[in-house]
């Protein structure tokens, strides 16, 4: 009886397993092969997404390639990019930082362009940052940096120094009318070698060697030299006066001086438009030295790379060089990323109409690109809170210097 | 043969009925002091620890200038902008997101809870070999640490697509099975617990009735132990609703993502993140939860309670 | 077997029946006759689910031989039969009818993740190591081109006779000559040029339009086009088939002997641990290739500084902040369960609405949240709580510790709130009443009866809770990223860390190089040390013992 039975039930089973598969099949046979149809897979974030819609279009009616945008989260994209291109099933384009460029070439996951003559079209910086070992890797879009933003009611002049910013700051405090004499965002738990970077090249200080060509040396860390020293001497006197403050994080500081709470605060394009939308009257001005030498601010390129892997190279390229590397697209890029474009002759569009865009591109001409050397990533952790402990007030600035510099020295070599 | 005659299949009280016979006494000040009013004090003060945090989130949600933590005047603003924004930007489809989160969170929820519940009545009922280390196993499996997980999966699912298309990289359904092999595990054993406060005398009693296994299983004990399997519900949903890390990977066509993945978009730009609209999001986020929370809260307390089982 | 079932009925009722005793008492009967009719749809459906799942698995190995993954191939078919065997067996595979569903995706999706991550424990897998030495090889030769300094561009049009492709360059001067990868650059005679003098077209050769480059562009940017015959001049290569340009490489592979060679002859070998160096290991290639490595990483775990250093503190610091993460958030969860768990409380359902809300929040944000709350001059804490005092929350290393398990307890009470609500209703209301008439306090009647009952069925969850404090990455990242330093090592690691986020900050370099293989293999001995304790653990609360 049970054998029977179960042997029913197996037949039923059996008999609805192969009309199933029957219909299954007679599916998947009637979907039309999709291969041979080309797609450009890019991934950008979710901000610069519609900049690149209509030039897709464009593309897509010129050549029939689809380019296909995903959203990808900002900051873990370079790790799937870096995991997911060996396997095959990465991007063929990239939306990145340049800073993130030495990671990707020792991942082999990236593959040079060849901008040809174009490339003079772009800021010479930009392409600087998008070279490795020789290789021009990216298609630069756009360019960043910071500078002094000043209130101008509270200071009606530029300070060139930074002890001028001190002083004047100052005075405005003891006047009543401002709270804090100077503002740049900090963290209480992690320095901030990005911001306060302008304030220790002025003292003649940096990371790594540069190169003739300006690329970084990554086996030279120069950061423990004796102007760093000096650096490192300033900032405990600074943190002392209160003139820095590791509580005043980035949110704190912005919405301050938003309330006119201050008259200088050190920041990026990012934070213009909060300003703006809170009424107050500013002015950019150049960043202020500390030291003898001129205060260079880091400069982030973003960038489209090429994946190392990508099986539409030619429509790629063709896509990257002709399409993106146009004015219509870096003006639009900038619209929604407040970033300058790296193309020499939008940036002159939009520097024609916008004093804000020009004002941040002059203080750029001084900046350094920030390192995109792989050694970089042993250096942020230990200068950031070098940086925060001198603030605070904590320990022999050489002595804390020196030993965040041994630490960095031990990292790189692994 | 025993001589069973009662059939406990519905014998149930439900705990509404209780209040009555306590509302019944007249009003006295120490009593209520006493019974409830202490309840209440604490109740107060452990919603204001609760949601204080989040009354930043709410603030920086209703000024669109602000930041989240830039200030102590809360609500010093109070403007819809942000939660305009949320549903005009075609690029970041909330509206949308809002709905996959939804069916994915409710298709996992209720399949774990099944699947679930299906391990806990076998561990529970049945004496199989392997049967204590496979509780153990259940449990071990889950503290292996995760930091792999991203890419293992990345490369489990994208071979998957090549057979499946439909469960590969991208897809909705494939993220569901991805969150379904945590299925089992430490929700199995809460249920575990609570089954095996069901007494085996209902099992046989039904049996000797001669219902199957399957039918002891969905007709009577499913219905016995509906206040965990709404817990169980819930902790699923939520931990899905809130779950970042696998749908980032497997999800990236913006109309397909879900609410995690899409309102990081909003913040994890360098420098210029949209805080106020990703805390707009949040808040609306969070309502779901808080419906699904008052519609299982009769289950998960009231509809039945095991005392009236025996 | 009793039966009263006549042989004319269908083999379900026949069975159903059979399992079914003789009784004369008429509500049986209506309850046996109820399990009959829903037997049937019970069948039924078994039917049609199995029939479903075998034509899934069907379809699937179709699809696996057409890929030729014959392991995936020969694991499905053995499921697939391992199931079928089950659901339709005897009641003594009862346990396997129950059990399967949830297993299988247990083994497809965690047990891979396990397997995996103990494979790349044995690998040099990372950043610099993470494809093949195919790739590797590729990238290198890739990056060795170097473009000519000052040389022209060449307007280039891919041309094809009998299935091999030429470029047809035309050079600045205007100068028009052919070439592919086996016959360097020849003029040209007679080429039809373009509106702008650009030659496109050449007899007895098809020019390829876009579509047809588009359709080949793997094998066009794979030419190189010999400028002369010397190599020293270098090749013609285009990656937008409209403009090629002169490169020459300053590294060349040797297949034979598995070598680079660069211009000045010193040579690269591969070395065995994944990467090419030369004879005395001081330049290497980048990129490298992923290797199996033995148990190299498990060593580097026993013997790097950076772990042995600081490990017995950070070790014992873990062990108090998931105790105390467990023991308090458990202790007002179940607080808050009791609180709430009274019949004639109103607002009862609100209450618990509100207290779960910190569960419903993005943990990202809450801890930004919190960061923000704590900040120690700025903060709502200090200035409206402390009335200013500048209370450094979470830069003194004890206090830093506190805020930590404080922000943890936030986070965490939810869960057991929401476990304890639901396994109170496990209790029997009578144990109250019986409580209540032998005259037992509340709290007696909480201690002595209610709390072990609950245990019984909490204590797995307690564990596991432990286990998940254990490596709470996430709450130590945001607040305080393990800060505040130890000043004593020189290493970055602090007073919050965790083994998990020392291990992090190790395998990862701070957010910099990622080594997965030594993360991977430190995750495995933390995985060993916190499955021991645990399995200690059940033995000792006899979780695992039968409740009936």
């Amino acid at each position: 009886m049970k054998v029977t039975r179960t042997a029913r039930i197996a037949t039923a089973t059996l008999l609805v397993a192969g009309l199933t598969s029957a219909a299954l099949t007679g599916c998947s046979g009637a979907t039309p092969g999709t291969t041979g149809s080309s797609t450009l897979t890019l991934w950008t974030d979710a901000l610069r997404a519609p900049a690149l819609k209509s030039v897709s279009a464009q593309f897509k009616k010129d050549t029939g390639v689809t380019i296909k945008l995903v959203i990808k989260d900002f900051a873990t994209v370079d790790k799937d990019f870096i995991s997911q291109v060996p396997t095959g099933k990465g991007p063929d384009i990239i939306v990145s930082p340049h800073d993130k460029l030495g990671a990707y070439v020792q991942n082999g996951v990236v593959a040079p362009i060849q901008l040809g003559d174009s490339a003079s079209k772009y800021a010479k910086v930009a392409i600087q940052a998008v070279t490795y070992n020789g290789n021009v890797y990216g298609l630069p879009y756009s360019i960043e940096n910071i500078a002094m933003v000043r209130n101008t009611a509270l200071a009606p002049t530029a300070a060139k120094t930074f002890d001028d910013v001190i002083a004047s700051g100052k005075a405005a405090v003891a006047s009543g009318t401002a709270k804090y004499p100077f503002l740049l965002g900090l963290d209480p738990k992690q320095g901030d070698p990005y911001h306060l970077y302008p304030l220790q090249t002025s003292f003649g200080s940096s990371v790594f060697a540069q190169k003739s060509d300006g690329s970084y040396d990554g086996s030279k860390l120069t950061l423990g030299d004796p102007a760093g020293v000096k650096f490192a001497t300033a900032l405990k006197t600074w943190g002392a006066e209160g003139i820095l403050n590791p509580n005043i994080t980035a949110d704190i500081a912005a919405t301050s001086f938003a309330k006119g709470e201050s008259p200088y605060f050190i920041s990026g394009p990012w934070n213009i438009g909060a300003i703006k939308k809170a009424g107050v009257k500013y002015a950019i001005d150049p960043l202020p030295t500390a030291g003898p030498d001129a205060a260079k601010p880091f400069l982030g390129v973003n960038a489209f790379f090429l994946s190392a892997k990508s099986k539409n190279k030619v429509a790629a390229t063709k896509f990257l060089v002709n399409y993106l590397g146009t004015d219509a697209v870096q003006e639009k890029l900038y619209e929604v990323g407040d970033r300058a474009p790296a193309l020499t002759s939008a940036f002159n569009t939009i520097a024609a109409t916008n004093s804000d865009v020009q004002a941040f591109g002059k203080v750029g001409l001084n900046g350094v690109p920030m390192p995109s050397i792989p050694q970089m990533a042993s250096v942020w952790a230990d200068w950031g809170s070098a940086e925060l402990a001198l603030i605070k007030g904590e320990g022999d600035p050489a002595t804390v210097w020196n030993a965040a510099v041994v630490n960095v020295q031990a990292k790189i070599k692994g | 043969m025993t001589t069973h005659t009662e059939i406990p299949i519905v014998p149930i009280v439900p705990d509404a009925d209780r209040p009555r016979h306590y509302a019944k006494r007249p009003f006295r000040l120490s009593r209520w002091v006493r019974d409830a009013g202490w309840r209440h004090l604490i109740a107060i003060i452990a919603v204001i620890f609760a949601v204080f945090p989040l009354l930043y989130v709410v603030s920086a949600s209703l000024n669109p200038a602000g930041s989240l933590v830039g200030s102590n005047q809360l609500f010093a603003t109070i403007n819809f902008a942000n939660y305009f924004a949320l549903f005009t930007n075609p690029e970041q489809p909330y509206a949308l997101w809002f709905v996959n989160s939804l069916v994915i969170s409710l298709i996992t929820s209720l399949a774990t809870v099944f699947l679930g519940a299906m391990a806990a009545y076998a561990f529970s009922r049945m004496r199989f070999l392997g049967r204590r280390i496979g509780l153990l196993a259940l449990i071990l499996i889950q503290m292996f640490p995760q930091f792999l997980a991203v890419v293992a999966l990345f490369l489990l699912l994208s071979a998957i697509g090549e057979v499946v298309p439909a469960l590969g990289l991208g897809t909705q359904l494939g993220l569901i099975f991805v969150y379904l092999g945590g299925a089992l595990g430490v929700n199995t054993y809460l249920m575990y617990g609570f089954f095996s406060t069901v007494p085996i005398s209902i099992d046989e009693a039904a049996k000797i009735d001669g219902a199957s296994h399957a039918q002891i299983f969905f007709g009577i004990i499913l219905r016995l132990v509906a206040p965990i399997l709404a817990v169980v519900g819930l902790l699923s949903f939520i931990a899905t609703t809130g779950e970042y890390v696998l749908a980032s990977i497997m999800l990236t066509d913006p109309t397909r993502q879900t609410l995690a993945v899409g309102l990081y978009s909003f913040v994890s730009q360098a420098f210029s993140n949209n805080w106020s609209i990703f805390a707009a999001g949040a808040v609306l986020a969070a309502i779901p939860v808080m419906i699904v929370f008052l519609l299982l809260q009769k289950y998960i307390v009231g509809g039945l309670t095991a005392g009236s089982v025996k | 077997m009793a039966t009263s079932a006549s042989p004319q009925k269908s083999p379900v009722d026949r069975e159903l029946a059979g399992r079914s005793v003789m009784t004369t008492d008429p509500h049986q009967l209506r309850a046996a006759a109820g399990f009959r009719r829903s037997g049937l749809v019970a069948v039924i459906s078994k039917i049609l689910l199995l029939g479903l799942f075998d034509a899934f698995s069907l379809s699937l190995i179709f699809a696996m031989a057409g890929l030729h993954l014959w392991v995936p191939l020969i694991a499905t078919i053995v499921i697939t039969l391992l199931i079928n065997w089950i659901y339709l067996g005897k009641s003594k595979r009862l346990p396997g009818k129950y059990l399967t569903p949830g297993v299988v995706f247990l083994l497809v999706f965690q047990i891979f993740v396990v397997f995996f991550s103990g494979y790349i424990a044995f690998t040099n897998y990372g950043d610099g190591h993470n494809s093949t030495k195919a790739d590797a090889i590729g990238a290198i030769t890739v990056a060795a081109q170097k473009r000519v300094p000052d040389s022209p561009t060449y307007a280039v049009a891919i041309l094809q006779k009998d299935g091999k492709f030429f470029f047809l360059v035309t050079d600045p001067a205007g100068k028009v000559s052919v070439g592919s990868s086996t016959d360097p650059l020849t003029a040209a005679s007679n080429p039809q040029r373009d509106g702008t003098g650009q030659a496109n077209g050449l007899a007895g050769y098809d020019t390829l339009t876009l579509d047809q480059v588009l359709a080949a562009q793997e094998a066009i940017t794979a030419i190189a086009v010999p400028l002369t015959a010397n190599p020293a001049d270098g090749t013609l290569r285009t990656d937008d088939a409209s403009s090629a340009y002169l490169y020459t490489s300053d590294l060349s592979y040797d297949r034979r002997a598995d070598t680079f060679t660069n211009g000045s002859g010193v040579v690269y070998r591969d070395d065995g641990k994944g990467e090419f160096a030369t004879a005395d290991g001081t330049k290497k290639l980048s990129p490298g290739w992923k290797i199996d490595v033995g148990f190299e990483n498990f060593a580097k775990a026993f013997t790097n500084p950076q772990l042995s250093g600081p490990l017995l503190r950070v070790a014992i610091w873990t062990f108090v902040f998931a105790l105390a993460s467990v023991a308090l958030t458990f202790a007002l969860g179940l607080f808050l369960a009791l609180v709430l768990n009274h019949p004639t409380l109103r607002g009862k359902k609100i209450y618990r609405v509100l207290v779960v809300l910190p569960y419903a929040f993005p943990v990202y944000l809450s801890g930004l949240v919190w960061a923000g709350l704590l900040n120690p001059q700025f903060g709502f804490v200090n200035q409206v709580l402390f009335g200013g005092a500048q209370i450094p929350w979470l830069t003194a290393p004890l206090l830093a510790q506190f805020s930590v398990i404080l922000v943890n307890v936030w986070l965490g009470y939810p869960y057991m709130f929401l476990v304890c609500t639901g396994a109170l209703q496990s209790l029997p209301e009578e144990l109250n009443e019986a409580a209540r008439v032998d005259g037992a306090s509340p709290w007696r009647a909480l201690r002595s009866i209610k709390l072990p009952l609950l245990l019984v069925s909490i204590a797995p969850l307690l564990i596991a809770s432990f286990a998940f404090n254990f490596n709470n990455f996430n709450v130590i990242y945001m607040l305080t990223r393990g800060w505040p330093r130890f000043s004593d090592t020189t290493f970055d690691i602090g007073s919050t860390d965790l083994l998990i986020t020392m291990v992090y900050k190790v395998a990862f370099g701070s957010g910099g190089a990622r080594d997965y293989g030594l993360a991977s293999a430190l995750s495995i001995v933390i995985f060993l040390l916190i499955a021991t304790i645990s399995v200690i653990a059940f033995r000792r609360t006899k979780a695992l013992e039968d409740i009936n």
